[in-house]
């Protein structure tokens, strides 16, 4: 798996990198969410965790879901326009799966994306998405994972 | 000499609002300020007595609705996380609407502590030796003299904080979740152990809220190198946002958005004989999530600092029940502790067997 100062990044999923988000998209045309290692990083350990209702639109850019870590809350930002297909509802009882397993178990939501050829063309992967990663960790003045 | 700053923030004074007014404050000018539509502004405000919730609380389980209902005070769901509180006249609020920019920083902790550190510093400079206590507390000896918590939205942020000029404690109790046979004068007098106000610190010589509110001002003017541009109200964008906010937050909808019934957050207490004295527990747990929501400990024995044991309260509220041991154990090795015939196990097995008994 590729790394950006010890972060885990890997290089086959799909991201925003201002919103900090990772997205995949399934055999069905579902797109799985989560938050990144990074993300997870700066923010610490999450306790608690509140998904957008499925049957719910959301839009891109605007919050899925929102974590609480320490007494910071703040909003996990759907990266495409979507309707909310699945909540993760091991996170109802376990939100800290979010820091232990980023892009697995800790997974954050899924959505039906309501145009997907669109919106992906605003999403990267690979070597450019480590690049920008590693520029915001810059801007960020982060020391690393 | 320092060089004048160049940079102007805002300083910004909306008086005495209703709780949703505030928040719904809170949301226009951070969304404004995410939007490049509003400066950094550190923000003075004050509440009409109201029980303000943390963002992921459960009203139920926090608050006594019978009391509240029957006292006239607002209840409210707060952007920011942490727990509970009662705010009235006697206390204001304190905020700061920033980016990840202005504090060259992401680390959301390393944010916390920058700001609770300058925010003492001017506690500090009005004589009371205020300190910044992971993870959120600004405490005086121990005492909690300011809690705070944030609202982040892509690199904008809010930071904020009470400050206690005052405080009526047994209405604070009453409030909150506490059944009304524990609040006695020695319950009362508990508490008081764990918060100190201003009034109680300085006596006759607690400077007005002005003196006050600028001490803070000053400190973040130094701090971050800044001068300030006061003004009393919101910019045009910020006002539209507003009302738009108001009307979601102002409503059962939203403040009852988390409602988990009481029976999922049990109150237990206990007593544990430990070879150094007894040692009483009472715990708040979350049954679903498995965590210890909070805690109070006391009892007849003897420790140095007397403090040790709020703080020790502080490091284990919102955590796993499963990593009990390891908290605790971690909390003893890195503080200096002196204990008469007490070890960091006879806190373990008394936390443990008054969980033992919600299970």
């Amino acid at each position: 798996m590729a790394t950006v100062r010890g972060c885990d990044i890997p290089d086959e999923l799909f991201y925003n990198v201002d919103s900090n988000v990772w997205a995949s998209l399934d055999e069905s045309g579902n797109l799985t969410i989560g938050m990144t290692s990074y993300a997870c990083s700066l923010s610490g350990q999450i306790v608690s965790y509140t998904p957008r209702k499925v049957g719910k639109l959301v839009k891109k850019n605007k919050s899925c879901a929102t974590v609480e870590s320490g007494k910071w809350v703040g909003p996990v930002k759907a990266p495409v326009d979507g309707e909310v297909v699945e909540v993760n509802p091991l996170l109802e009882t376990q939100p800290e799966l979010i820091n232990a397993d980023p892009y697995g178990q800790g997974w954050i939501i899924r959505l039906r994306p309501s145009h997907w050829s669109e919106d992906v063309t605003d999403l990267i992967s690979g070597d450019v998405a480590l690049a920008q990663f590693d520029k915001k960790m810059e801007v960020d003045g982060f020391g690393g994972c | 000499m320092h060089a004048k700053p160049s940079t102007s923030w805002r300083l910004l004074d909306t008086g005495t609002r209703h709780a949703a007014e505030n928040f719904a404050m809170n949301r226009a000018i951070l969304e404004s300020h995410q939007q490049g539509s509003s400066p950094h502004t550190l923000r003075f405000l004050g509440f009409f007595p109201a029980a303000l919730i943390g963002f992921h609380q459960d009203v139920e389980q926090e608050l006594n609705l019978d009391y509240i209902r029957a006292n006239n005070i607002e209840v409210q769901r707060r952007l920011s996380g942490g727990g509970a509180i009662y705010m009235d006249e006697l206390q204001f609020g304190w905020e700061l609407y920033l980016n990840r920019k202005a504090l060259a920083s992401g680390d959301m902790a390393a944010i916390a502590k920058r700001i609770c550190d300058t925010v003492a510093r001017a506690l500090q400079g009005l004589g009371v030796d205020a300190h910044f206590r992971p993870r959120n507390d600004i405490e005086v000896d121990g005492r909690k003299i300011s809690g705070t918590g944030g609202y982040f939205d892509g690199d904008s942020f809010l930071y904020q904080g009470s400050l206690l000029v005052d405080f009526d404690m047994e209405r604070m109790m009453r409030v909150l979740r506490i059944p009304a046979e524990k609040i006695n004068h020695k319950s009362i007098s508990d508490a008081r152990q764990r918060i100190i106000t201003l009034r109680e610190l300085l006596a006759d010589k607690v400077p007005d809220l002005g003196q006050v509110k600028s001490a803070i001002a000053q400190a973040i003017a130094e701090e971050f190198a800044i001068e300030w541009e006061a003004t009393d109200s919101l910019n045009p964008a910020e006002e539209a946002i507003f009302h738009q906010a108001l009307e979601e937050i102002d409503s059962d909808e939203w403040i009852y958005q988390h409602n988990r019934p009481v029976s999922e957050a049990p109150l237990i207490e206990d007593i544990y004989k430990a070879p150094g004295g007894l040692i009483r527990t009472t715990v708040i747990v979350d049954a679903l999530k498995q965590r210890i929501k909070q805690l109070w400990i006391t009892g007849d024995f003897f420790v140095i600092p007397s403090r040790l044991v709020v703080d020790l309260e502080a490091s284990l509220r919102n955590t796993a029940i499963t990593d009990l041991e390891k908290n605790v154990q971690a909390f003893f090795a890195q503080a200096e502790i002196e204990m008469l015939m007490l070890k960091a196990e006879d806190f373990i097995a008394a936390i443990s067997q008054a969980l033992a008994k919600s299970q």
